[in-house]
């Protein structure tokens, strides 16, 4: 296929996806195996005992999860504190949204997505989007998740890793042990739709292939981040001309 | 032996454990919500744990103890369960002693006082440079006021029997030791009684009085164990005491007694025994000696009368009396121990002798009982003659029932500050401290002012060795190997012991006999010390050679010596070879022959104070982290109506006056104590900045009372203290 | 399989300490905490000679319905099935206290250096029992107050006391958690376990989050369950966009590297 390829992540992005994308699977099932509570079990106490099994005791499986968490957010405070443009504008980017544009985009889809297009079409719409930027805005919306969880997320489990080790009041550490599981609940509930989006559903397949190779193939961007791809072919006929 | 132990220690990462796999398996709950697992088992971690016999020292009690040694460390202390004589149990106390061994507290070298007594600035000597200066002083001291003028105090420590025989051998009649402040009066009013110093066969016992005694609180053993015992088997407990005690607690009936009325209870128990003829007829002929003139003597202590005189109605007293003597002859009054309480306390304890022996208990199961054979002999030492020494003991002739081997602390302390008869200018205390113990502390240290030269061997800077001149720095009872000592108690066991180092003598530290030795040769004596600690344990055990490998096989040994109707055909040790109820030795003296109620001493606005001690309290040894954590501060008990009649409030911190001090305490409201009684625990208010969890904090019983003496025995009296509380200004 | 248990006459308790001492030194228990107690009536004077003190050992009673279990999320605390003994895994704990809050007998702190629950576990890790020897509180006790073994032996003492004698328990008012010490005949006081109170941490987490969570997932997965029927079985006819652009491949109008 000899289609012009349009240049969308750096290897640096790609990384810090994939790596992201791991040890969020990683420190999901270990942290719903450090979960053992007849209460609780959010699938079953089999789970956390496969885990714990696996791992040789609750003790080594915290011990690799809180490591792990550690790890995770050391690399994005490092990518922080060593690309600070780049991620001053992937925030700018993911945080701004333009109401009317985004939403009707993000209504549009919702329902092309559920009832298919013939549906979409019985109600009077016209199977158009609203033109889109870089990212559209599901995945803005899912980006600003996993920003703003991720905080939380490291942030509880910060305070709960240094509980037994310095805090000598153990009310941060219960509430962030809530407040941890809750956000991660809610970031797994949007990170289904990502993953199906990317993985699974045929329109996204040349993003999910641009996670890999960097580029997407110009019609795509076209049509799906028609306000990005014109961006870039701006600057390029600038360039040229 | 082996031994594996650890905690489930916080992230051990990854430490692969077979057990926490079997954990991860699953199980299903005990009940709906309840997860369960699998604990690891206790990994080998800290090395091996051995166990070694040995004999508590945190009081006078001596309780067989195992202690568990892990990397040269006591790590713990357990209960011999072999030793009788403790019941095969270890009170809080014996508990805590590893925090006395490894107290930061402990003296480490042997130091030399610089600067004014009292003022804390010492050089650090070598223990030659030590034993140097202390022979010195000694000779010097001998050469000018005869060696009388080094008084010895040698505390009651295992190797306290090596100063003894230091002292002896240097030519010293002046030795004096905490008894003086303790149970002399006991001792001489059932040595006056029944020419013995008895044990009370508490575990068979039907029924007990118990007044002036606390043994459930102030734990003694094998007492305290058997009286509950005996509780369990049906036993009545009576106690008079005027503070509502934790024997009060357990007690059938408690009667909160006025204070120093005693006597008048156990005369008018006499009075109704002997007056409705309750006792036995045949033991009264065979063995009483004095009942008629004791029938007159009691004839006007009826129960109505000591009830006017105790608070105790009139038909208690009589049914009591008509209850123990229904019980006897397993029956008794508590003989108690620390009895240094009234300057009539010989004659309040023949009172209680005198009951006993009404009961017809002496020599019976269940009564009080004779000393048994143990077998542990003394080894014989001579005793050099010093033609320049005065006839006796400095406090000689001071009190007409003065134990000789005891002395008066007291009195002695009185001669010192007068020099009369004779001068003494110097003292060699081990492991006692009287700074802190006996009554009247200023006069104590007025008496220092006296001597030139004080050493002290301690394990700790006790109030005593912050005012000494020479400090020598003494292993704990752990650390060292003790000579072999007899115990008793009860029917329990006449038993022998001795200690072995459990773990090496730290810092500096040197026991008792080789200081002896060292000092012995450096004064001319090098042969009474001329022995190692087995040769001298197997002159000890020369007449029961099978008791060394009882020791060492279950750290303690037995003699199964008769324990009932020892004298069975044998004459008592009294002047009348029978027991004195009417004491003829007392008649020739000029003292009453028979026990003669004096009321006590009142005055208007003034509190009687008495003290005492807890489960926790270990004598000078209080300074521990982990018992003083049940009582960080001794507070004045006094009764709430008494307070709120004086204007005081609850824990407010005030002014306790006496003769000879003011102290500051707060008050404890305590319902359960008499109403003109206050009552404050001893070992608090330290002087000495090294015992620094007591230093200034509460009060020093030392400090407030006032030093009455028992005038019979010359035992410190210390209930004899009256005082007034006032609010604190400024 | 054990179920090692504590039977307790507390009417032979003279309240001597010894217990928490020989416990503390055992288990390195610090300054101002206690794994186990004594507690006492308040003697009521007006009985006169009859006044009287019970006093009461206790210690962690080792429920069957240990509420410490429940509240504690990652069974960092937990009963061992093989000894019946609720002990707590330190290095699995994160020390959120849930735990000591959610037991109605006091019988946890949380340690102020380790900063991780600490309880009895009838001497367990100090290796006592590994070494055959009875709790360390057990073993000194003067009186023999407390009785310690195994209700699985029939043989065991504690299991002759509770056949031989009339026993109570002392449980929360709310919560019957069924421990395993057991006083002999009346003990007193009898009423100073409270409600067992949830800590607000853990009840939201079980009540509400939990539910909540569960459903924003399930909800998720539904709609992506849904996408993905809808894709695999009605599929839409292929975008005319798309089509076109892969029939005809288009034109290149923008360079880039690669």
């Amino acid at each position: 296929m000899s289609e012009k390829l349009i240049h969308r992540h750096d290897k640096l992005s790609i990384f810090i996806h994939w790596f992201n994308a791991f040890c969020w699977i990683a420190l999901l099932l270990t942290g719903l195996g450090l979960i053992k509570n007849d209460q609780l079990n959010p699938l079953g106490a089999w789970w956390p005992n496969l885990m714990r099994a696996l791992f040789g005791g609750g003790e080594n499986l915290l011990a690799v999860h809180q490591y792990l968490g550690l790890i995770w957010a050391g690399v994005f405070v490092l990518y922080v504190l060593l690309k600070p443009r780049e991620t001053w504008l992937f925030l700018k980017e993911v945080f701004t949204v333009s109401p009317s544009r985004d939403m009707t985009w993000f209504m549009k889809m919702n329902l092309k997505m559920t009832m298919g297009k013939k549906g979409f079409q019985r109600f009077g719409m016209t199977p158009d989007m609203p033109p889109q930027g870089f990212y559209n805005f599901g995945q803005k919306l899912f980006a600003q998740a996993t920003v703003l969880g991720g905080i939380v997320i490291v942030v509880t489990g910060v305070i709960m890793f240094l509980s037994p080790i310095m805090l000598d009041n153990p009310d941060p550490a219960a509430w962030s042990r809530t407040i941890h599981y809750l956000t991660v609940g809610l970031v797994t509930a949007g990170m289904l739709v990502h993953i199906y989006m990317a993985a699974i559903s045929k329109e996204e397949k040349p993003a999910f292939k641009s996670m890999f190779t960097g580029t997407v193939p110009e019609h795509y961007a076209k049509h799906h981040h028609q306000l990005w791809y014109e961006e870039v072919a701006g600057e390029e006929r600038k360039v040229e001309g | 032996m082996d031994e594996t132990t650890k905690t489930l220690s916080r992230r051990n990462f990854l430490r692969a454990s077979a057990a926490a796999m079997t954990a991860a398996a699953g199980v299903p709950a005990l009940t709906g919500l309840v997860s369960t697992g699998h604990a690891a088992a206790p990994a080998l971690q800290a090395g091996p744990i051995t166990d070694h016999y040995t004999a508590c020292d945190m009081c006078f009690n001596r309780c067989g103890m195992i202690a568990r040694v892990q990397n040269g460390r006591v790590i713990k202390l357990d209960p011999n369960p072999k030793f009788l004589k403790s019941r095969g149990m270890l009170c809080a106390r014996g508990n805590a002693a590893t925090a006395h061994i490894y107290d930061p507290d402990r003296l480490k070298h042997p130091l030399l006082r610089k600067g004014a007594r009292g003022e804390g600035k010492w050089q650090r000597l070598s223990w030659d440079q030590a034993l140097d200066h202390t022979a010195e002083q000694f000779e010097r001291i001998a050469e000018k006021y005869t060696r009388c003028g080094v008084m010895f105090s040698p505390g009651s420590d295992m190797q306290s029997q090596f100063l003894i025989r230091f002292a002896e051998v240097f030519g010293s009649y002046n030795i004096t030791s905490h008894e003086t402040l303790c149970l002399l009066s006991n001792a001489r009013a059932y040595l006056d009684t029944f020419g013995e110093t008895p044990y009370p066969d508490v575990l068979y016992t039907k029924y007990i009085i118990i007044a002036g005694a606390n043994p459930f609180e102030a734990i003694i053993t094998p007492d305290t164990i058997d009286l509950m015992e005996a509780r369990k088997n049906g036993c009545k407990i009576v106690v008079l005491d005027p503070r509502y005690t934790k024997t009060a607690a357990m007690a059938d009936e408690w009667f909160s007694i006025r204070p120093h009325t005693d006597m008048a209870f156990f005369l008018a128990l006499a009075h109704v025994i002997i007056h409705e003829g309750l006792y036995d007829r045949q033991f009264a002929d065979e063995m009483l000696f004095g009942l008629e003139e004791l029938r007159a003597h009691v004839r006007e202590y009826s129960p109505e009368w000591a009830a006017g005189e105790t608070g105790i109605p009139a038909e208690d007293i009589r049914r009591i009396a008509r209850e123990i003597a229904a019980a006897a002859p397993t029956a008794m009054v508590y003989t108690g121990r620390r009895t240094s309480d009234y300057e009539d306390s010989s004659q309040i304890r023949r009172s209680m002798a005198i009951v006993n022996a009404l009961l017809a208990n002496w020599d019976r199961p269940g009564g009080i009982l004779a000393s048994r054979e143990v077998g542990v002999r003394a080894p014989y030492f001579d005793i050099p003659w010093y033609d320049d020494n005065p006839d006796d003991r400095i406090d000689h002739g001071m009190a007409p029932g003065l134990i000789h081997h005891e002395g008066s602390f007291k009195l002695m302390r009185d001669a010192i500050i007068k020099e009369e008869p004779y001068p003494i200018r110097g003292w060699f205390t081990f492991k006692t401290n009287f700074m802190q113990t006996a009554a009247n502390r200023k006069k104590t240290i007025e008496m220092l002012d006296h001597l030139d030269f004080i050493v002290n061997a301690d394990i700790a800077m006790t109030d005593t060795a912050w005012y000494s001149d020479l400090l020598l720095p003494s292993p704990s009872f752990l650390e060292r190997n003790d000579p072999v000592s007899a115990l008793q108690g009860s029917s329990a066991c006449a038993c022998a012991i001795w200690r072995d180092a459990v773990v090496p003598a730290m810092y500096e530290s040197r026991d008792m006999r080789w200081i002896c030795t060292e000092l012995s040769k450096r004064l001319g004596f090098p042969e009474t010390f001329d022995f190692t600690i087995d040769q001298y344990r197997e002159w000890q055990l020369a007449s029961i050679p099978e008791a060394a490998q009882a020791i060492k096989e279950d750290g303690v040994y037995y003699n199964p010596s008769k324990v009932y109707g020892i004298y069975f055909d044998v004459p008592l040790k009294t002047q009348a070879q029978k027991i004195e109820l009417y004491n003829q030795r007392y008649a020739n003296m000029g003292l009453d022959p028979m026990p003669t109620y004096k009321p006590p001493r009142r005055e208007e606005g003034k509190l009687r104070l008495v003290v005492g001690r807890t489960a926790f309290f270990t004598h000078s040894n209080t300074n521990n982290a982990l018992l003083i954590e049940f009582e960080e501060e001794n507070t004045l008990w006094i009764h709430p109506k008494t307070a709120t009649r004086m204007g005081f409030g609850d824990g407010e911190r005030v002014f306790v006056t006496s003769g000879v001090a003011q102290v500051e305490l707060a008050l404890k409201f305590f319902e359960g104590i008499e109403k003109d009684t206050v009552y404050m625990a001893t070992g608090f208010g330290a002087l000495s900045p090294g015992q620094r969890l007591v230093h200034n904090r509460g009060a020093s019983i030392a400090e407030v009372l006032e030093d009455h003496v028992d005038h019979i025995s010359g035992n410190m009296a210390m209930h004899e203290t009256l005082v007034t509380v006032s609010r604190k200004v400024g | 399989m054990k179920k090692y248990a504590m039977v307790v006459d507390s009417s032979v308790c003279i309240d001597c300490k010894g217990c928490m001492v020989s416990c503390k030194v055992q288990n390195n228990v610090p300054k101002g905490y206690w794994r186990n107690w004594i507690k006492h009536t308040t003697p009521d004077f007006s009985l006169g000679k009859l006044t009287r003190t019970h006093f009461q050992p206790g210690g962690c009673m080792q429920c069957d319905v240990p509420t410490c279990v429940t509240a504690c999320p990652s069974g960092a605390t937990f009963k061992d099935r093989e000894t019946g003994i609720v002990h707590v895994n330190e290095s699995l704990c994160i020390g959120c206290g849930n735990c000591v809050r959610a037991c109605p007998y006091g019988a946890r702190y949380r340690h102020p250096e380790k900063r991780v629950p600490d309880k009895c576990d009838f001497c367990f890790s100090s290796g006592r029992l590994a070494r055959g020897l009875v709790p360390a509180c057990v073993d000194t006790c003067p009186t023999k107050a407390r009785v310690f073994g195994d209700l699985n032996d029939p043989d065991s003492e504690v299991s002759r006391l509770l056949r031989e004698k009339t026993t109570v328990r002392v449980t929360s008012k709310n919560i019957d958690t069924q421990p395993n010490l057991y006083y002999i005949a009346a003990t007193e006081p009898a009423d100073w376990p409270g409600d067992v109170e949830y800590p607000q941490a853990y009840s939201v987490m079980a009540s509400l989050v939990n539910p909540l969570v569960t459903v924003a997932v399930g909800l998720s997965a539904l709609g992506v369950a849904g996408m993905w029927a809808k894709q695999a079985f009605a599929p839409d006819p292929p975008d005319p966009e798309d089509d076109e652009h892969e029939a005809n491949p288009p034109e290149s109008t923008v360079s880039k590297q690669d």
